[in-house]
This record gives C-alpha cells, structure tokens and sequence, in this order.
C-alpha cells in the first residue's frame, strides 16, 4: 500500500460553539492543527471531545469556523476510526467482509476486491490470516485493530483517531505506536482524541485539553502537568475556580 | 420474448412431461414467473432488512397494502390490481413512518407499533363500508395471495419492479450495509446515510407491494424476513448469507405455487409459500444444531 507523502492539511478550528438543546457542548474551541501533526484531544467525559470530532466531520451543527487546509489542489483522503461499530454480533460477516463493506464499490457478497490490499492493512495491524474469522466473534482489542486497518484504505491524508487504544491490550498497544510512526513519516495530519494521558505524552506531538472550552494547548511535556491535567479534570477548572473567588475581593479592593 | 411466448413454450414443456402437469394451466405459468421474478429480489433485498433490524417495519408495509386495496376499490380502481393506491398509500405509511421515527424520541417498534395499528384499523373500516360493493370475499385474494389472479398487467409491474429494485440494490449493497454499522463512518467513507435510508424504505416498499398479489398483503413481510433469517442461521460469510437467502426465497416461492396446485390442496399461495419458508428455517434451525451445537 504506498503512502502519499506530506499530504496531510491543516486544521483549523476558530470560535467554535456547540449547543445540545440548552447545554453548551463546545465554547469559543479555537485551535489550531498542524499539517502532518499528532494533535491529540483530551479531557475529561463531556467534555466536547467526540463533539468536536462530530463537528469536524460536519456531522454536528456548530457556530464559528472549521476550515481543512489541503495541501496541492484538492482535498485528499479523509479517514475516521470511531471508538465502536454497532452490529449484530451473531451477522455471518467475516473481517474480509467488513472491510469489503466499507472500502469497495462491488457488493461485498462478491467477495473481496483483492486489489485493495485488505491483507496487508491486516498484516499492519497485527492481524495477519485473521480475514476470514467472524468479525462478531473478535475480542474488543481485535476489532478496533480492524477498525484502524480500515482507516488506512486508501492511505488517509487526515486520520481522525477517537479513542483508538481504548480495547487494545498491550501487543495492540504496540502495534498503534509502530501505525502511528508509519502514518507520521508517511506526512498524514493525526487528530486524536485519547483519555489515556501517558500514551499521549509519549505518542502527541501537540495536546489540546479540552473542557468544553481549550484550557490548554501546547506540546504535551509542557501541558500535561500535574496541575493542568488537575484543572482539565475538575468540574470546576481550579483557576477557573480562583479567579472567580477571587472576583468579589477584586471588587472590593477597586471600590 | 413476450409472456405470451414465454407462457406457449413453458405449456408446451409440461405438456411433453418435461416440467409438472399443473404448469399446462397458463395461470399456474403466470404464478410460478412472478415467483420466479420476485423470490430472488425478496430474498436479496431480505439480507438487508434482517441486517438493519427493519424485519418489523415490512411486515407493517405489506399489512398497510390491505388499506391501499380498501382506498383504491373506494378511489374506484380495479379491485384485482389497484396498483396507484397501494403503491401511493404504501409509499406515504413508510416515508411517514421513517420521518416521524428520526423526530420522535420512540423507539422505531414502538412507533411503527402505532402506525401499524392505525392504518390497520383505517383499512378494516374502509373494508367493512365497502362490503356491500365489492364481494369481500374476493378480498381473501388480497389478504392471502392467489395464483389464479395473476395477469400479465401484473407480470409486468413485477418484473419492472424487480428490476429497478436490483439494480439500484446491488451497486448500493455495501453503502446500506455501512449506514447501519456506524453512519458516522458512513459519512466520511462518502455515503448520503439519511438518503440512503429513504431510498431503502422505498426499495422495501415497492417490492412488498408489487408482491401482494402472489403472496398477499398479511404474508409478503415474512418472504422478506423469513429467507434471509434461515440464511443468517447456517451461513458464514456475507456471501452464504446473500446467496443461501436467495435460494431460499426463490425455492419458497416456486414450492408454495407448484406444490398445493400438484398436491390438490386448498392452501392459498401466499400461505403455502411462507409455510415453505418457514421449513426451510426449521431445516437450517436443526442444521445449525447439528453441526455447532446449542452455542454455535
């Protein structure tokens, strides 16, 4: 399967709103992604993170501006991995057949279109000679590598990653740092929303934290702090917190 | 080749012993074609259906058709083929329900619950007002199938359906299989989930009416689900699931036409072949047990 090199745009996301009935999901989410970037998302549950990925792929209304960069003439290929598929388990599709569904033309009943290279996007996954098991039948951690192999048919430019490592044990765990090396060199922009903050650390060249509003943004040795990831995860941001606390004494001192 | 041809040779054919005796009777041929045409698409198309949990909501469109009939005889249609009725009242009770089921926080067996419920009691009480122009009695044909019905007016709805319906099925199989896994994947894999989810509907609902006249208004939901669960049970890829329930839909068809005409029963159509589709289901029941055991 050959990469496209140094195709991956830009995003851009500027005074981004986020209204779900009466709750405000997203507020003012300005941020900025690098072309070719790993940006990871965290923060914490509610938090707008799925939101904003929904609202990126122009699948949640929104005020405020999300503009995709491409590099060259027109955009490239765009690839989502979701945190979950929802399916009967007991459906007699084997992962040949779910790639099939996803990624060819031809009815997938025809079987698969060898041509597409599902073997080797399998092999990437570490899931090699699995093709032709039960896709209902897998274990959580097998079926998000099958999601992630589906992601790089055709070789994205943008792939957007929810919670990818969410079931993947530690072999998977491996595979997607080797996955995201590959992507990485080959110049794809990786958007990431990722709860595990370690790996993020580790992986994420740029991390925003995101509580329905961008507490903080900026290369994650320098954001995931202990006092900032404190602040991501309160309710209340602490600083939030103080400054408001601190607004009565403010008053009272300027009158 | 017209149907008249078509029908000379396949006369001719039993005639000379080559095909069952009761095919010399050009309705039986007329019957056994549109099963022919329509077995195959309902068993396709079934996969689907069976997939995307839709099972429920064609037994209610081929139950709506029974309030077609009653419009069209009241619109004064032709009580064999009232054809604009059933397709325009059909058409309306599924796009109504679909719209209403993406804007209601009800669950989609809850509302078509409702739905069916209404048009039902909407149908019946046409039906009863309507008894005294119509003998109801023919309307058995309606609710039931009946191969003594079937003219080429009918043939030919059926084979138009059919056609449209498959070739706008196949090139689109794997994109509605998609909508339902993840319509978020969907979407950035390029496909118009809420389009296509429309256009479904329509597909269903075409087919289940075009097929009322063999197979009848209460039973044609079950051509649709009940071939396609028996393949669901034995299969183990997509392709045994498509392939098995398509076999199964056509030989359910073709049996429950020859076989109480050969056999000499008085079994409707429509009940005879989901009788056979329902043995075919209880054959790959126990083939299932057989071969995987109780947890296979």
């Amino acid at each position: 399967m050959s990469a496209r090199s140094g195709n991956g745009p830009g995003i851009l996301f500027d005074r981004v709103d986020l209204t779900l009935g009466r709750t405000a999901i997203l507020e003012r989410v300005s941020l900025s992604v690098a072309p070719g970037a790993v940006h990871a998302v965290v923060g914490p549950n509610g938090g707008g993170k799925s939101s904003l990925i929904r609202a990126l792929l122009g699948q949640a209304p929104h005020r405020g501006t999300i503009r995709l960069d491409w590099p060259g003439d027109g955009p490239g290929t765009v690839a989502y991995v979701p945190q979950a598929v929802e399916f009967d388990r007991g459906l007699p599709l084997t992962v040949e057949d779910f790639l099939a569904v996803l990624c060819q033309r031809r009815p997938a009943f025809l079987g698969p279109d060898r041509r597409l290279g599902y073997g080797e996007a399998l092999a990437r996954v570490g899931m090699a000679g699995k093709g032709r098991r039960r896709f209902g039948a897998l274990s959580g951690g097998e079926r998000q590598r099958v999601l992630l192999a589906q992601a790089l048919i055709p070789a994205p430019d943008l792939i957007i990653l929810d919670e990818p490592m969410t079931a993947l044990d530690e072999a998977g765990v491996a595979i997607f740092e080797s996955l995201l090396a590959g992507l990485t060199a080959a110049g794809t922009t990786i958007l990431w929303v990722e709860h595990d903050l370690a790996q993020v650390r580790r992986l994420a060249t740029r991390v925003s934290g995101l509580n329905r509003r961008v507490l903080f943004d900026g290369p994650p040795a320098d954001m995931l702090s202990p006092e900032q990831v404190l602040d991501l995860f309160s309710a209340v941001p602490r600083r939030k917190a103080e400054a408001e606390a601190s607004r009565p004494a403010a008053r009272r001192m300027a009158s | 080749m017209s149907f008249e041809t078509l029908r000379a040779l396949i006369q001719g054919w039993a005639g000379a012993g080559l095909l069952p005796a009761g095919l010399t009777h050009g309705f039986l041929v007329n019957a056994l074609l549109s099963g022919l045409v329509i077995g195959p698409v309902l068993g396709g198309l079934g996969t689907l259906v069976v997939t995307k949990r839709l099972a429920f909501f064609s037994e209610a469109v081929g139950h709506a058709a029974l309030t077609g009939v009653a419009i069209g005889i009241l619109v004064g249609e032709p009580y064999t083929g009232p054809y604009a009725s059933l397709f325009g009242y059909c058409l309306l009770f599924a796009l109504l329900v679909n719209y209403t089921r993406n804007r209601s926080n009800l669950t989609s067996d809850t509302l078509i619950g409702v739905f069916l419920s209404v048009s039902l009691a909407l149908g019946a009480s046409l039906l009863l007002i309507l008894a005294s122009r119509v003998n109801i009695h023919i309307l058995e044909n309606v609710l039931f199938g009946s191969v003594l019905t079937v003219d080429d007016r009918d043939l030919t709805v059926l084979l138009v359906v059919a056609l449209g319906v498959t070739a706008l099925m196949l090139p689109l199989f794997n994109r509605l299989l998609l909508a339902s896994f993840n319509p978020a994947l969907a979407r950035v894999r390029g496909v118009p989930v809420k389009g296509l989810d429309y256009l479904f509907i329509v597909l269903v609902t075409v087919v289940t009416v075009a097929s009322v006249k063999i197979i009848g208004a209460i039973l044609v939901g079950a051509l649709l689900v009940i071939p396609a669960a028996a393949a669901r049970v034995v299969a183990t890829s997509l392709r045994g699931f498509f392939l098995l329930s398509v076999a199964f839909a056509s030989v359910a068809a073709v049996a429950g036409i020859l076989l109480p005409v050969q056999l000499a029963l008085p079994v409707p159509s429509g009940g005879a072949i989901i009788l056979a589709a329902g043995l075919l289901f209880l054959g790959a029941l126990l083939a299932r047990f057989v071969t995987r055991g109780e947890e296979g």
